[in-house]
């Protein structure tokens, strides 16, 4: 095994170990959203009706008057701050501490975890992620420096920006806390910094509440004075986002694991990051595995296995046993020598080898992906018809993820639609569901679908999907009901 | 009536415009506040941009052009059964069928391009294209015999027109498709909304593939546009006023397999295109330069510039991933402030050469 390999994996146990021991205390079973405030004053929670708050640790005098609105306040450190924490400062007033790491290498931040841990041991302490993007369907105009609009660089593919890709990298390589993510608002095609509306802030809430991730969620300074100066308009915008906060937190007792099909093994962002990203945008179901994870056994649940990291000895032959009771490998960038490569091979474009294993097959493509787009599209037609997990048609701006209620029959499959307009979508998932149930948090729970069942799955259609809607799928003698109904 | 609907959007938006109290013609001169919007339909992304003389009228022209474009893709969609051209499809051939005024006229329109383009631009290639895109899907390349039996099914001549608004398939396998048209008649319907709302200045674009320019930015002569360049060498710029622009490729080729094709399909044969060129088109209309990316594309450079020549205000540049390209043009200019000496063949239509 190369040295360099050996040290990685050392690492990623050693990281592992100090993530658990410092996030336990932090780990949440559903999504929670944290609101960020940063104007001196902010109105009481009684009257908000939101409970968790996120201010700046320099912010102390409103660190305490948040406390004293009966806020949940956790106090957000950037990582140069961290080794200088007064001992004990406000503590009473906090819920939890926020570590910012900005752009710090990893063992960085373990150090300033270290540092935390040791002077505020009983709070609760996040790591957020700060690569995620403000999830939007993306346009092509641009304002250039001279202030000119122009379009830039024509193609044909519609685009979102979404956070699923990055969410699944940090729950494989942070599994012991729900992902933490903020992202900063952009201003799109106009010369001005636009403020976000609320169809953005509902988007935002939502993409967080269907991957299962928390998010810091930035109030613009005018929705925070708004607020303070007793604003309606700014009162019902308020309003409409606890209406999405309620529709999340409703889901919070079901114990849920996402469905996948494909497992993704990648130990870094690196090279791995836009092809998942695609993956993510296609509807593809996956998992991301850290190689050192790796089994026969891990690999039971997946038809496809795709590797961004190079497999080891012991990995090697897990592929090899994979492949050969019919299952299908992709090896991106492959350029070592492997067990496999006395079976059978042909070529199948120019820069990819099909071995034949057994009942299934291993693909090497010899460079990295250089187009994700047509790589995640390869994925998907590799898939055989009857394995596909769902479906989705007129959804190009929709992601939909899949869950397996408790590991039962039964599943629940949430929708987000960037395009924050009313879609009609086509849907169809594997299995046979008699009972097809719809909510969205403008319409209270459950509109019924018709569904019809067909070659292995049932199809249905989603009536109007604005930006978040939830699909309840059970057989004729069970419902899935939301918790607490 | 032909034009009934457009001109009741036109009567929706300019009373809308009088009640806002924003109906003033007089001054397209301070037109200089900047609204921006986007819309998913059609199965893309639209932008509007425009400079408005105040963001409420700009963004009441928006909401309306987003609108008709809405509407035309409940005419033109073939993905939504209840839509005109999917009752078409459906409906007994070889009868005559009316259809709203804006199907037949973009119908009326494919035709003229088929006609122009001897048969490469083909709104009835839909049953070939389907198949190749239902092999891609398993992986397997389509029979010879289910190549050909869907071949006689598609033809452009067996479409007749009855005006004022009557169309007969005269072949009961004929369907249509409008996929290579559809974006950009929806453009330059769009654009006489704007119009009609009092917006001079606007950048319309269709999910980067077809993009509509009237008039220019405030202090501007034109609206610059990045083209499409697979090389990422030549960096061409068009500058977009009362024009259009559009862009076709073919799919790039799979990474993991050969028997993967591209969805672009040549009528002539019935085989997926093959080629390493993306085109693009400019156009006087978003209607003539979505129709002629894809003619072009299919034409290739060499027999592509023998129709830019007959095709007044027209202009295209091909360009490989290798970085060869090929130009030609009746009038708008293309400019490639990156090509070197002997890499780039132009050619520009003298007046006489304009029929």
């Amino acid at each position: 095994m190369p040295r360099k390999y050996q040290l990685s994996i050392r690492t990623i146990f050693i990281r592992k170990i100090i993530l658990v021991w410092f996030c336990l205390s932090a780990t949440c079973a559903w999504t929670r959203v944290l609101l960020r405030w940063t104007l001196p004053s902010v109105p009481p929670a009684a009257t908000t009706g939101i409970g968790d708050l996120v201010v700046s640790w320099e912010a102390s005098d409103l660190i305490r008057k948040a406390h004293d609105q009966g806020y949940r306040v956790y106090a957000e450190i950037q990582i140069h701050n961290a080794a200088n924490m007064p001992r004990n400062k406000i503590r009473n007033e906090l819920a939890g501490l926020i570590l910012n790491p900005g752009d710090s290498q990893q063992s960085q931040i373990d150090n300033a975890l270290r540092e935390l841990r040791s002077a505020y041991k009983e709070l609760p302490l996040l790591v957020l992620d700060t690569k995620a993007k403000q999830p939007q369907m993306k346009g092509q105009l641009v304002i250039k420096k001279d202030g000119v609009l122009q379009v830039s660089s024509p193609t044909a593919q519609p685009w979102i920006d979404s956070n699923l890709a990055l969410m699944r990298f940090d729950q494989a390589l942070r599994p012991a806390q729900t992902p933490l993510y903020e992202f900063k608002w952009q201003s799109g095609a106009s010369e001005q910094p636009q403020d976000p509306d609320i169809q953005d802030y509902l988007l935002a809430i939502a993409e967080a509440g269907a991957f299962h991730a928390d998010l810091i969620l930035d109030l613009s300074q005018k929705f925070q004075s708004d607020l303070l100066q007793h604003n309606q308009a700014a009162w019902d915008a308020l309003n409409q986002l606890k209406r999405y906060l309620d529709f999340f937190r409703r889901i919070a007792a079901k114990n849920l694991k996402a469905e996948a099909n494909i497992g993704v093994i990648a130990d870094t962002h690196q090279n791995s990051y836009e092809p998942v990203n695609l993956l993510a945008r296609h509807n593809i179901q996956f998992a991301i595995l850290e190689p050192s994870d790796l089994s026969p056994q891990t690999f039971q649940k997946f038809g496809i296995l795709v590797f961004f990291a190079m497999p080891d000895e012991r990995n090697a032959k897990a592929i090899a046993d994979f492949a050969s009771k019919g299952g299908t490998v992709v090896l991106a960038d492959s350029h070592g020598s492997y067990p496999w490569h006395s079976a059978p091979s042909a070529p199948t474009s120019d820069h990819a080898v099909s071995y034949s294993v057994g009942k299934g097959r291993i693909i090497e493509l010899s460079e990295p992906v250089i187009d994700p787009e047509t790589f995640a599209q390869d994925v998907r037609r590799l898939m055989e018809k009857d394995k596909v997990l769902i479906s989705l048609w007129n959804a190009l701006t929709t992601i939909a993820v899949p869950y397996r209620v408790s590991d039962g029959p039964e599943k629940i499959v949430e929708l987000v639609n960037y395009a924050e307009d009313p879609l009609q979508v086509q849907v169809q998932i594997k299995g046979f569901f008699s009972s097809i149930r719809y909510e969205t948090p403008e319409r209270d729970c459950c509109e019924s679908l018709t569904s019809v069942q067909r070659d292995g799955f049932t199809e249905f259609v989603i009536p109007s999907l604005r930006i978040a809607g939830r699909v309840y799928l059970a057989g004729k003698s069970n419902t899935v009901s939301p918790a607490g109904r | 009536m032909r034009w009934n609907k457009r001109l009741g959007a036109v009567l929706i938006c300019a009373s809308a415009s009088a009640f806002i109290g924003l109906a003033s013609v007089q001054a397209y001169e301070s037109q200089n506040s900047f609204v921006y919007k986007k819309k998913y339909v059609m199965g893309t992304i639209f932008e509007i941009a425009t400079y408005a003389e105040t963001p409420a009228q700009g963004s009441n022209g928006i909401d309306q052009a987003f609108r008709e474009i809405v509407r035309l893709d409940d005419l033109m969609s073939d993905y939504k059964d209840e839509s005109a051209l999917s009752r078409l499809n459906r409906s007994v051939h070889l009868q005559p069928e009316s259809v709203p005024d804006d199907l037949y006229r973009v119908i009326d329109e494919s035709l003229y391009y088929s006609r122009l383009s001897d048969g490469k631009f083909d709104i009835t290639v839909r049953p070939l294209v389907n198949l190749w895109k239902a092999a891609n899907r398993g992986g397997r390349a389509p029979s010879l015999i289910d190549q050909e039996k869907l071949r006689a099914c598609v033809g452009y001549q067996t479409v007749e027109l009855l005006p004022p608004n009557r169309i007969k398939l005269r072949s009961s396998c004929l369907q249509i498709d409008l996929g290579a048209i559809g974006k950009g008649y929806a453009l330059d319907r769009a654009a006489v909304v704007l119009r009609s709302c009092g917006i001079s200045r606007a950048l319309l674009n269709a999910g980067g593939s077809t993009i509509l320019a009237m008039g220019a930015p405030p202090g501007q002569a034109a609206w610059p546009v990045d083209l499409r360049d697979p090389s990422n060498s030549l960096h061409p710029q068009v500058r977009l006023r009362d024009n259009s622009i559009s862009t076709s490729e073919q799919t790039p080729p799979s990474l993991l397999s050969k028997e993967v094709t591209g969805h672009i399909i040549d009528p002539a044969n019935g085989l997926p295109l093959k080629t390493d060129f993306a085109v693009s088109v400019i156009a006087k209309t978003a209607t003539a330069s979505d129709a002629l990316s894809t003619t072009l594309l299919l034409l290739g450079p060499e027999k592509g510039q023998e129709l830019v020549k007959i095709v007044p205000d027209m202009a295209a540049i091909w360009i490989s991933a290798d970085g060869r390209s090929e130009m030609a043009s009746s009038g708008p200019q293309i400019l490639l402030p990156n090509a070197h000496q002997g890499l780039t063949r132009s050619f520009t239509a003298r007046p006489n050469d304009i029929h």
